[in-house]
């Protein structure tokens, strides 16, 4: 087997913990402590598009605030091309985040209403002193002309409230591509739109990748969509790594029973002949195993009541780069059926 | 860049600045509002009589609101053709006096309300946004001058320094009047500061101080102005009542000072043409800068507007 070479790793989180306490006293449930990530270590390659996947409340969206320094990992390290920015601060905190920026989730909330989209997407290069106000302008508008505003002037000068969603969340890539990072996070970047718009903002993620080879992180809770546009995917439960791969791989040959009951629970159409269901999810739940075992442990029907129980399972290679954590993955059920069946609702 | 000015033109009014359109939308509400209008019509009438307090002295001497003294009159003295509003007890023109009293109310007014408010909304989105050990100090700062009756605390300062200038009095009042308005803009910059768009700035590099003066500022100060215009309507009240109790600036014709003046010299029921026009004016002067914010307050909160409203 030959492989192509494989590209650099650009942007590491070595075992990576966050953890939210509770407010309040204890009488009044407060003081608990919420395991957001756990002990996360991936691997972004430059150049790739990396899905991380996951239900809400699955801290998806914490890893990629802490990938763009928004939040502090309370374990583990961030390296950026090899260097690490533990803590960052001040200035070498503006130098990391020139590299790494971000799309949110919601472009209504994301844009301030009170400045012009000028303004806005200006922002980056004012805060990092780049060019004067004319080259500022002039980079504006071409950033905007890529990302599909065109023409730019139009566009410049109008506030966040004359613009529609899709338009909105053009203009926050156009903000977060202007510096030309190296890696970019998409945070749900289409959930608030419907699908028309959500294919034109997919189909502007791979032209940048294309034009600019930047790496791009896209935080989704649709497999759909991860399959349409990740190279790699990573699936993620209660701050727990699951399952990674290859996006192929990984979707249409899932190994951990919960990424079978996330395909399970995926929407599907048209002909696609009889459908496969792993029915991998015991229902009711099970209660808890305690810290010690498995985070599926209480939804999982595959579980080993003894072992799944007491102790967690080891992210383990299956087959080459992709990576499993069930003590079970060589035992997951196989569909009869051999052709994967198209995934909708993306 | 732009190939086709036309088309672009066609479709979309270019570059046609946003500030001017959401000033005439927001126009278009206010003047539907029959309280803004007729705020804003006293308001006008206040400020022509404003301008014109410069007019008496020019025309003869003796029409100095201070120091003209007619010397035809001995006494206080009723509405005639020279002096249209009568003269007070030492024959000087009331008409005069009332018309400099207006621009003393305004300069009063205008800055001690606009003093209040720069401390107040500086105060508060620091306080808002640092939140924490500083956000608490701030506060409790603010509920202790909140707590003190600003009325007597600035009695007490008079008493105890003797006549004092009409800017220290400006000075105090906005000293004592920020907190109610830093306790507003702290709860609208708590809410601002976990919206997306302020993680977005600190993403793109924004320090505090730009995410606060750059990206929260703006967001705050059509509430801000909003409270001016209450403020105003306070500090006006607040300098009559000093004046009134003898406590003003002596060397200043308002209109406080002279309700001072017909109640000292024993005119309080003698003569109503010397009692009423300053009494009525800061009644006036405080309606119409109530029913401005009032107005105000429906184009800030659209919630706030009928039915049938416009926009």
């Amino acid at each position: 087997m030959d492989h192509p070479p494989q590209p650099a790793t650009i942007l590491e989180l070595r075992g990576i913990g966050k953890q939210y306490r509770s407010k309040g006293r204890a009488r009044q449930g407060g003081g608990q402590t919420v395991v957001a990530l756990n002990n996360v270590t991936l691997d972004f390659r430059a150049g790739e598009i990396f899905g991380l996947v996951g239900e809400s409340g699955s801290g998806k969206t914490t890893c990629g605030r802490l990938i763009v320094g928004l939040e502090k990992a309370d374990q583990g390290e961030l390296l950026l091309e090899g260097r690490s920015y533990g803590t960052l601060k001040g200035e070498s905190l503006r130098e990391y985040r020139r590299q790494v920026q971000i799309i949110f989730q919601d472009p209504y909330q994301s844009l301030n209403p009170q400045l012009s989209i000028l303004d806005s997407v200006a922002e980056p290069l004012v805060t990092n002193r780049v060019g004067d106000n004319k080259e500022r302008l002039e980079k504006v508008l071409t950033t905007l002309k890529a990302v599909g505003l065109s023409p730019p002037e139009d566009y410049a000068f109008r506030f966040p409230h004359q613009l529609s969603g899709g338009q909105r969340q053009r203009v926050a890539i156009a903000r977060a591509m202007i510096l030309g990072p190296k890696v970019l996070v998409a945070d749900e970047p289409t959930s608030m739109l419907d699908a028309s718009y959500s294919a034109q903002i997919f189909d502007i993620l791979l032209e940048v990748r294309q034009r600019l080879a930047t790496t791009i992180i896209l935080i989704t809770h649709s497999l759909a969509a991860a399959r349409y546009l990740c190279d790699r995917i990573a699936v993620i439960y209660r701050g727990n790594l699951m399952e990674t791969g290859p996006a192929d791989a990984v979707i249409s040959d899932p190994r951990h029973p919960y990424t079978q009951a996330l395909i399970d629970a995926t929407p599907k159409f048209g002909d696609c002949g009889p459908i496969k269901r792993y029915g991998t999810l015991v229902s009711p739940e099970r209660p808890a195993s305690g810290s010690a075992g498995c985070a599926f442990f209480r939804r999982c029907g595959l579980a080993h009541l003894g072992r799944c129980a007491r102790q967690a399972p080891e992210l383990t290679p299956l087959t080459l780069g992709h990576l499993v954590a069930c003590h079970y993955a060589s035992q997951t059920p196989v569909p009869e059926t051999g052709q994967a069946c198209r995934l909708g609702g993306m | 860049m732009s190939a086709e000015p036309q088309t672009a033109s066609q479709v979309t009014p270019r570059r046609r600045s946003p500030w001017r359109e959401r000033f005439r939308e927001d126009w278009l509400v206010f003047s539907r509002n029959p309280l803004g209008r007729a705020g804003l019509v006293l308001l006008s009438v206040f400020g022509v009589m404003a301008l014109l307090s410069f007019l008496p002295p020019l025309i003869d001497p003796m029409y100095h609101p201070m120091t003209g003294v007619d010397p035809q009159v001995l006494y206080s003295e009723g509405p005639s053709v020279r002096h249209w509003l009568g003269t007070d007890f030492m024959g000087r023109d009331i008409l005069s006096q009332l018309l400099a009293g207006t621009r003393v109310a305004f300069m009063v007014g205008v800055s001690a309300a606009f003093m209040s408010i720069v401390l107040g909304v500086s105060i508060g989105m620091v306080a808002g946004y640092a939140g924490g050990v500083l956000d608490t100090l701030l506060m409790r700062l603010a509920e202790i001058i909140m707590v003190l009756p600003t009325l007597l605390v600035v009695l007490m300062l008079s008493a105890l320094f003797g006549k004092l200038n009409i800017w220290t009095i400006v000075l105090l009042i906005a000293l004592f009047r920020w907190p109610g308005v830093s306790r507003v803009i702290r709860a609208q910059t708590l809410s601002l500061k976990s919206r997306p768009f302020i993680d977005a700035a600190r993403v793109a590099g924004a320090s505090h101080a730009r995410i606060v003066f750059r990206h929260i500022m703006p967001n705050v100060l059509p509430l801000a102005f909003l409270y001016m215009t209450f403020r105003v309507t306070a500090a006006i009240v607040i300098e009559a009542a000093l004046a009134f109790l003898g406590f003003g600036d002596p060397s200043t014709v308002s209109w406080g000072m002279m309700l001072q003046w017909v109640w000292k010299t024993g005119h309080m029921f003698q003569a109503p043409y010397w009692l009423f026009p300053p009494g009525l004016c800061i009644s006036l002067i405080t309606l119409s800068f109530y029913l401005l914010g009032r107005a105000m307050d429906e184009v800030l909160d659209p919630r706030l507007r009928e039915e049938n409203g416009t926009v």
